[in-house]
């Protein structure tokens, strides 16, 4: 594959497994993507579809132990696939950080959050102990922490879930990474707070230069914030595109399901939303199908049978795995 | 928006679900080790109970020919200074320990399962009240309080001990019993059925009893192994039964200044008491493993 | 956390007391006239009038328990009829060599407990994980009088090692030397039981601790494998070893006496089978009495340092 200095991120049929009792359990089976240079990228699908799987393993992030990776990851033209913890350390938190789901657990309990700041500064950087702990209230500040001196010195207890998603963001963006890995932000929040991390997070992706990954389950979210949208289920990518491809001119049935779930601020208030039926596969007895077919409207024997693997749609960068898609907006209208 | 919310957490049920599938509960087996383990239990309490009918010697019977003799077809395990069969005295000695840990975890059950169980399933003031009782009680050494009864409720007799380290044991099993009951007290089933108007008699003995006796037994069986330490170490201090009734603590103790010269003496009453407590604690900690009580920690 | 703190002491309090009445009814257990008992072989008129002053014998059980108390709280816990000493200052020469062995045998159990057990959790299963698992659980089920017997028996006596299990007590003062070689059997037999129950408790919660999120977030700062290990699951877990400990103390008791009384070493312990031998029973209560409080006080600061290690269990 060749270095294409724009890219960031160069994802090559990377799968994850895990390997559980009960079997191998494929929560991640074959995904390729790349990501382009101070780009932000959506990736939606419902609870289940491996999306922090994804997001952990493109990291190399992955549990230690009964875990298959295969693919290629490149990062910044390092690849994260197959190379030792010590390797991809070096990468972590200077080059990629991530945004972790839920703030209620992703702090450690018994660790002033300065400290949990600091550390990354000491370790990674070589700061001394004064400056890193000057850096480390700057960042308390630049998260919108109020009296950050102050609260440098709090356990995470002491912080509501909000504060707590900003400390865990002020400690990813601490050695300024290249890559942020946002795993659902704000899923653990409020409505209202939801909006301030999500929109802090587009600020500071503007004053550090990054590239992002916004992952999420609500379409409403990455309508606005990503230039692009990948959309999973049970581990595979089944569409792919601009936000506005994705958004206006989807193919997969499943997508346009996901669209008609997500609440939308043009509704009039108690408007019925549309449930998608049935419930995501068991990974652990996918068909040799399309895993969606059980759920699909649309879906025929061969559905069943074979899986769609994805296909370029007209629009470049359009891609989807569907046997049986949806009318392109684009060929009716020419028609 | 409601809807919405109504949207996430079906799914999130159905993750649980999925989830469900995929981890199954970790049972592990409980093994072959474990049933030998009940095997050698048994054989130990058989011995006990019928050492009397068994062709076993008196463990009392000196044999003048035989003093201080190394294991042989006579003696297999050996006799010591006045020519008593070691193995006699063994199997009689598995009497004092069997009955003092069976004997206390009785009264201890007997007293704190009850009480556990009752407490955490009504809450309450009843609950509040006992609990505090027990954890100032816990607070108290119950090792030393042991020692002290004991040293000043004389003479000492078995009838005693059991009596003591029995009533000793009573907040630690409330302790065990009432954080289990706890757990299993406010899961959905047991809700259901008090919302369907069962009895409490019921759901005490229907729901809540057969939950609970998995880590009741499996802490029954390290409790025993813990008392029969305990009277193992009081016999060797000289608290326990008086010689010449053997008791393993005092076999070992009386003879370990012969130790070197006539190893067998202090070899066969240890090997049997660790054996013994080796099995409690395995057979125990299986079962905690196999019915994976983790919430519960003893 | 000072509204806990009060809390705490006002249950130490209570505690305490509930300690005293328990010490302070013992006499009562004695069989017949307690008077006489008591006194044994050192009963005579005059000595008959100072234990009745003592304890207040004819006065209501009250009473007695109010005299009793006053003496305690002025350090008087009597004078032993048998020996003809003060209760008090016979436990103030027994009482720093039980605490030296417990420091000691502490020391030795978390100086092996606390790598093994973080050798074990990052390889769940794996071969020194097993290793150890055997090894602990087979030690859990050696009584610590066993221990002694053998470590005497092989160090002593097989081995030959001098001085070791032989050398009769010495303060620390006199001879700090000689004084470790009478005291290294006891502490390293005290020290495997405490080493059993602190490398399994911290093995499985370090093991709990591991699968946290904040573990795998500390991990995605590029922080050292060595790191991660003491400063982000060492700290969590070691809530649940200090309270292992806290409770491990008063188990530690009965071992505790075993081993003095059988390398006679004059601790608490060893004074305490003496003087139930020798019916000393005024002695036996007073050391009754400060073992009990000395090891709710142990557990009392042993909570307290949970308290410090883990900021929320004051809040909650
Ligand atoms: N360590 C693991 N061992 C075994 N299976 C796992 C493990 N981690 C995740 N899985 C499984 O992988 C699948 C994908 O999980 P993942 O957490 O990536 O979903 P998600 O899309 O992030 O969902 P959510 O929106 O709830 O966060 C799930 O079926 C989950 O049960
Ligand atoms: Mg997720």
């Amino acid at each position: 594959m060749s270095t294409n200095p724009d890219k960031l991120l160069v994802v090559n049929n990377l799968a994850t497994t895990f390997n559980t009792s009960a079997g191998p359990l494929p929560a991640v089976g074959g995904v390729s993507f790349d990501l382009n240079k101070n780009e932000t990228l959506g990736i939606v699908g419902e609870s289940g579809s491996g999306k922090t799987v994804l997001a952990r393993t493109v990291m190399g992030l992955q549990p230690r132990t009964n875990v298959t990776v295969t693919g290629s990851v490149l990062l910044n033209g390092h690849e994260m696939v197959g190379v030792s913890e010590d390797e991809k350390r070096k990468y972590w938190g200077t080059e990629v950080a991530m945004v972790f789901q839920d703030p209620m657990t992703s702090l450690n309990p018994v660790m002033r959050i300065g400290k949990q700041i600091d550390e990354t500064l000491r370790v990674r950087l070589g700061m001394s102990k004064n400056d890193a702990k000057a850096k480390a209230i700057e960042l308390l500040e630049l998260v919108g922490i109020p009296s950050p001196s102050q609260r440098y010195s709090a356990f995470p207890g002491q912080l509501s879930g909000g504060m707590r998603q900003r400390v865990v963001i002020a400690t990813a963006l601490a050695c300024s990474p290249k890559l942020l890995m946002a795993d659902e932000p704000t899923t653990g929040l409020d409505v209202t707070i939801q909006a301030q991390i999500l929109n802090l997070l587009e600020d500071l992706k503007e004053q550090f230069q990054m590239s992002v990954v916004l992952i999420t389950h609500d379409l409403g979210v990455v309508a606005t914030r990503t230039s692009r949208i990948i959309v999973m289920y049970a581990g595979r990518i089944v569409e792919m595109g601009t936000t506005r491809e994705v958004f206006t001119n989807h193919r997969m049935p499943y997508t346009r399901a996901l669209l008609e779930s997500s609440p939308k601020v043009s509704n009039p208030s108690h408007t019925r939303l549309i449930t998608i039926p049935g419930r995501p596969p068991n990974l652990l007895k996918l068909n040799q199908g399309c895993s969606f077919a059980p759920r699909c409207a649309y879906a025929t024997d061969r559905c069943h049978q074979q899986r769609p693997e994805l296909q370029i749609a007209e629009e470049p960068g359009h891609s989807f795995a569907c046997w049986n898609p949806l009318p392109s907006k684009r060929e009716a209208a020419t028609r | 928006m409601s809807e919405f919310i109504r949207e996430t957490e079906l799914s999130q049920e159905a993750l649980l679900e999925a989830s469900m599938v995929e981890r199954p509960e970790k049972n592990e087996p409980l093994g072959p080790l474990f049933w030998i383990c009940v095997g050698w239990l048994a054989l130990n309490i058989i011995g006990a109970i019928f050492a009397n009918v068994l062709p076993v010697q008196s463990p009392l019977n000196q044999d003048y020919n035989f003093v201080n003799s190394a294991p042989s077809l006579h003696h297999i395990f050996g006799t010591d200074d006045l020519g008593r069969d070691i193995f006699a005295r063994v199997v009689y000695g598995s009497r004092v320990s069997i009955a003092v840990g069976v004997g206390a975890m009785v009264i201890g059950f007997g007293i704190g399962a009850p009480l556990g169980m009752l407490a955490a399933y009504r809450r309450g003031r009843f609950d509040t009240f006992v609990t505090t009782v027990m954890y100032v009680l816990l607070a108290f050494p119950a090792i030393i309080a042991v020692i002290a009864v004991l040293s000043f409720w004389t003479p000492r007799s078995m009838f005693k001990i059991i009596l003591v380290i029995g009533f000793a044991s009573v907040p630690l099993v409330y302790r065990v019993i009432r954080t289990a009951t706890l757990a299993i007290a406010t899961k959905d089933y047991v809700i259901a059925a008090k919302v369907q108007g069962a009895t409490d008699r019921r759901i005490l003995m229907k729901e809540l009893l057969p939950n609970i006796a998995p880590i009741g037994i499996s802490f029954l069986l390290i409790g025993i192994a813990t008392v029969v330490t305990l009277e193992g170490a009081l016999a060797f201090l000289g608290l326990s039964v008086n010689p010449p009734t053997p008791s393993w603590g005092n076999m070992i103790n009386e003879s370990r200044t012969v130790l070197a010269e006539n190893p067998w003496l202090v070899l066969f009453p240890s090997l049997a008491l660790c054996l013994f407590l080796l099995c409690l604690n395995f057979i125990g900690d299986r079962m905690r493993s196999h019915y994976d009580v983790t919430e519960v920690k003893l | 956390m000072l509204k806990y703190v009060i809390r705490r002491l006002v249950m130490l309090i209570g505690i305490i007391f509930v300690i005293s009445v328990g010490s302070f009814y013992l006499i009562h257990l004695l069989p017949g006239d307690p008077a006489a008992v008591i006194l044994g072989t050192g009963d005579s008129p005059s000595n008959r009038l100072k234990l009745y002053k003592l304890l207040g014998l004819n006065k209501s059980i009250f009473d007695q328990y109010f005299i009793w108390i006053s003496n305690i709280v002025r350090g008087n816990l009597g004078i032993s009829f048998i020996s003809q000493t003060s209760v008090a200052s016979t436990i103030r020469a027994a009482l720093p060599i039980d605490l030296e062995i417990m420091g000691l045998s502490q020391i030795l159990a978390f100086a092996l407990a606390i790598p093994l057990a973080m050798r074990s959790a990052r390889k769940p299963d794996g071969l020194i994980d097993r290793l150890l698992g055997a090894t602990s659980f087979t030690l859990l089920s050696i009584p610590p009088f066993i221990i002694i017997v053998l470590l005497v028996l092989f160090v002593s006596i097989k081995l030959g090692v001098p001085n070791i299990g032989v050398a009769s007590y010495v303060s620390f003062g006199t001879n700090w030397i000689v004084n470790l070689e009478s005291l290294a059997l006891p502490a390293f037999t005290l020290a495997i039981g405490s080493f059993v129950v602190y490398y399994r408790v911290l093995r499985s919660d370090m093991i709990a601790t591991l699968q946290e999120e904040f573990i795998t977030m500390a991990r995605s700062k590029g922080i050292s494998q060595r790191r991660i290990m003491w400063r982000h699951a060492f700290r969590p877990s070691s809530v649940a070893l200090l309270g292992a400990a806290g409770v491990n103390i008063g188990g530690l008791l009965a071992g505790g006496f075993v081993v003095q009384y059988l390398l006679a070493i004059p601790g608490l312990g060893y004074t305490l089978i003496a003087a139930i031998n020798d019916s000393d029973y005024l002695l036996v209560q007073g050391i009754v009495l400060v073992v009990s409080v000395g090891v709710v006080l142990i557990n009392f600061f042993f909570d307290f340092t949970i308290n410090i290690v883990d900021p929320r269990i004051s809040r909650e």
